[in-house]
């Protein structure tokens, strides 16, 4: 604990005694009568980051500003000693109609030496009842995410993107997925990244004519930044799969094979900086079909060009922050059968 | 890929997505078009909801080129767009509109709009369906259906629809909506005519049946074995500004509001559980409510049941108010109302002896709408009732304006003697769920480009509630002895005669 410094601490709001957080959160409420308190859910933020408890902060506030909640955060230390927990209480608010406060409140909680047992009690005892458990996992699925814990878990957010050992990761979570007790549903931000780009490319295929060149794709570029290769290559996974192609790894590099034996070949290109997806663009002898960032706007332009038939469009891009990214998908809900149709693929091409 | 199905399109929205659609509105420089559809079309681009290769045109008499069109429609999209103006967003969005002049009689025009149409096709590779809303006056709705009819702009292109949006008044009486559903009959099929209610579009009155079908603590006690009554308000602290008077002045609130709107939630509360969630299947089961109001027989029944008022002088939020009849184009002798209260009975089974008191008052305290559901006291209350301090439980539906669902009950007040206490459990959309409810019209616009009716009003539905309502008419303007026409001060809660209406019963109008 001693690698965390004050000001790093004091963004978690008032500490409280451990056994005191239920006590102090009535008294923060009954003190306030201008503030509502709502919560449709439970929203637990875990990480082993030392460094992630501002940027959890700010996760948290970001979430909240759509979806009422109990936020929890949880920053485990496993390897620190002596073992030591302490706990802090704070609340975010928005104003509605100029003049409502509706808050939000997280409790956060560092937790040195803390150990699966420790971490699944201290989520245990600070649910509020009956509201459903949507859990952020941060990094690698460690030890720590464990049976006894993800049983109790509704919605799991992981991010692919940021896992060392993603082969290990992914074993670890379809493992967890198989359990009878498992009956989470997951949702990887790598994947969740991609959301508008994958709409606006579907909306680029809405006409027979567009439709008609899709057995004759030849070439298939993604762009993306650096840090988001994953993100990339669960969309090579998605065309695949949506395509019903098979992958071939050779020297050259990617390729997909229809079903009618044609070769896609992809290419995924390392851009840089910029936003984490950048563009799509598919190719065959006759047209070129694009889905491209537009810079420094919140909208993505959507290209058909099949030749002399030239059509551009408008579409939202995808959001750029975890937190909207996050907030999205609560609105949104949706299943996971295609992600984990992806994986196999995804697993072939890491 | 012999069916040639976009494989892309597949599970990434819940919703049914509207394919390739040309939407020409006929009244394009009218208010509706201004504040509410340009609007909502643009938010439905915000949201990528807009179907590919959208494109909208605004058929209206003046003349005036496309970028004039678009630069107008531009400065009103700032002042009422729900969710800002972009401008990146609007220079993409805006090139999709169009301006076509035209008058509504001249055949040529929709000549020459067809040939328009005809060439967004071409550009798109393929037909695309095409949505005709009518925001124009309701008495250009013949010659609009007749000219699109004559011009074969009905029938959709190829294997496209031709569909047809009809905004309300949806007729004056019986007889003027069973000439228009005839005339649009003759131009579109059933399944093809959507006749818009707003109100549907919102998002507490589609939470109606979420709220009694989804949740099992509900539909057993929906009955009149535990419902003691219903109330259903609808009320406006505006009069007749802007020049409504000459509108109003020749509907007035039965025909304005309890027609369309308030039997549109009335039958969404007294409905039975529908088979399905098909447009049909919902729409059968609401049918059935208009159908089972009983009838009054004569102008004293109608008396007894019907309370109608008009505004004198009085003030609303500190501002002088003049009375109805001194209103702006208001007929000084009119004897039309600006205020009804109702007690209905749908006579079923579920409904029996259970009064629905309705009530849509203009210049009342607040602008409110409401449904409340006051359940009976319970058989036997084991506390002195002169501890008790409120009602029994109720269930009140916000609709606007601030919306979501609040529940009444008793609760034992904290200390040594034993009082009771009407407390208040409250749900309000916008705690609960940060993000804004999307505008009406951007749902139902959605809707009737991607084929879902469930939100509109279909034939028998309209003719049904004109049925009931043109009886009420009767008596008011034809019948010998004419029911009074009361009065209330602009400013207060509607005239006391509507209070009585309900203190005969043992009861009084829930407090907004």
């Amino acid at each position: 604990m001693s690698n965390l410094s004050d000001s790093s601490l004091a963004i978690l709001g008032q500490e409280v005694p451990l056994g005191r957080v239920d006590k102090a959160l009535k008294e923060l409420w009954g003190a306030d009568a201008a503030r509502t308190r709502a919560s449709l859910m439970n929203i637990a933020v875990y990480s082993e980051d030392p460094d992630s408890l501002e940027r959890n902060t700010q996760l948290l506030g970001e979430i909240t500003r759509e979806h009422s909640c109990r936020g929890l955060l949880i920053l485990a230390l496993p390897d620190q000693t002596p073992p030591q927990a302490r706990a802090w209480i704070t609340a975010h608010c928005q104003l509605y109609g100029g003049h409502k406060s509706v808050c939000s409140e997280q409790i956060s909680f560092v937790l040195a030496g803390g150990k699966a047992d420790q971490v699944r009690n201290i989520v245990f005892a600070h649910l509020d009842s009956d509201l459903p458990l949507v859990f952020c996992w941060q990094g690698d699925l460690t030890e720590n995410f464990d049976e006894r814990l993800y049983s109790v878990i509704d919605m799991l957010f992981v991010d692919s993107s940021t896992w060392c050992k993603p082969e290990t990761d992914f074993d670890r979570l379809q493992f967890a997925i198989s359990q009878n007790t498992a009956r989470f549903r997951v949702y990887d931000l790598s994947w969740l990244r991609s959301h508008s780009l994958r709409t606006a490319l579907a909306t680029c295929f809405q006409s027979k004519l567009a439709l008609e060149q899709l057995p004759l794709l030849r070439r298939m570029e993604i762009t993306h930044a650096s840090g988001h290769r994953v993100a990339a290559l669960l969309m090579v996974a998605w065309v695949a799969v949506r395509l019903k192609c098979t992958l071939d790894i050779c020297q050259k590099g990617l390729c997909l094979i229809t079903a009618e034996g044609q070769r896609i070949e992809v290419l995924v290109t390392d851009n840089g900086a910029g936003d984490p997806l950048q563009g799509i663009f598919m190719h065959s002898d006759a047209a070129n079909i694009s889905v491209t960032r537009v810079s420094g706007s919140q909208y993505a332009k959507a290209r058909v060009e099949i030749g002399d038939h030239l059509s551009e469009e408008m579409l939202p891009a995808d959001l750029g922050s975890d937190g909207e990214l996050i907030g999205s998908q609560l609105a949104r809900l949706g299943g996971q059968s295609l992600y984990f149709q992806m994986v196999p693929m995804l697993r072939g091409m890491l | 890929m012999p069916d040639l199905e976009n494989p892309f399109q597949e599970t990434l929205i819940q919703r049914h997505r509207a394919e390739s659609c040309t939407v020409v509105i006929f009244g394009a420089t009218g208010d509706l078009t201004h504040r509410k559809l340009i609007p909502a079309l643009y938010n439905l681009a915000v949201d990528g909801d807009l179907p590919p290769q959208f494109k909208v045109v605004g058929f209206a008499r003046r003349d005036k080129p496309d970028d004039v069109f678009r630069a107008e429609l531009e400065e009103s999209n700032k002042k009422n767009s729900r969710q800002g103006h972009d401008a990146a967003l609007w220079s993409s969005f805006g090139q999709s509109i169009h301006y076509h002049q035209s008058e509504f009689q001249d055949v040529e025009g929709y000549k020459s709009l067809k040939t328009l149409l005809d060439s967004f096709d071409k550009e798109r590779g393929a037909p695309a369906n095409r949505l005709f809303y009518l925001a124009s006056a309701p008495e250009f709705f013949d010659q609009i259906m007749l000219k699109l009819r004559e011009s074969g702009l009905n029938e959709g292109a190829g294997d496209k629809f031709s569909r047809v949006v009809c905004e309300k008044p949806f007729g004056k009486d019986l007889k003027t909506a069973q000439h228009l559903n005839e005339v649009v009959s003759q131009t579109f099929h059933e399944k093809d005519t959507y006749r818009i209610d707003h109100y549907l579009g919102k998002e507490t009155a589609q939470n109606i049946m979420v709220l009694r079908f989804a949740n099992l603590m509900f539909e057993p006690l929906w009955n009149s074995r535990y419902i003691d009554h219903v109330e259903i308000t609808c009320s406006e602290n505006l009069g007749m500004e802007g020049g409504r008077g000459g509108y109003y002045d020749t509907a007035g609130a039965l025909r304005d509001m309890v027609q369309n709107h308030l039997f549109q939630l009335l039958s969404l509360v007294a409905m039975e559980p529908p088979t399905g969630l098909s447009a049909d299947a919902v729409r059968d089961e609401k049918v059935k409510v208009i159908r089972s109001l009983r009838r009054w027989r004569g102008a004293k029944e109608v008396a007894e049941n019907v309370i109608r008022a008009q505004y004198t002088a009085g003030s609303v939020d500190g501002v002088d108010r003049v009375g109805y009849r001194q209103e702006d184009r208001v007929n000084p002798q009119s004897n039309t109302e600006s205020y009804v209260a109702l007690r209905l009975y749908v006579d079923t089974w579920r409904w029996q002896g259970v009064p629905f008191y309705i009530r849509m008052g203009k210049q009342l305290p607040k602008k409110a709408t409401e449904i409340s559901i006051h359940f009976k006291n319970p058989p036997q209350i084991p506390f002195a009732t002169e501890t008790m301090n409120g009602t029994s439980n109720s269930l009140v539906i916000r609709i606007q304006p601030d919306e979501g669902i609040s529940m009444g009950m008793l609760s034992k007040t904290p200390g040594q003697s034993l009082l009771l206490q009407s407390v208040k459990m409250d749900f309000r959309y916008s705690s609960s769920f940060g993000k804004a409810s999307p505008e009406a019209y951007e749902r139902l616009l959605l809707d009737a480009m991607s084929g879902d009716a469930t939100l509109f009003a279909r034939r028998d539905e309209v003719e049904n509630a004109w049925t009931f309502i043109d009886e009420i008419e009767h008596a008011w303007h034809n019948e010998g002895e004419q029911p009074p026409m009361c009065e209330y001060p602009a400013g207060s809660w509607g005239p006391k005669e509507a209070d009585e209406l309900l203190h005969a019963d043992g009861r009084a109008w829930r407090r907004l």
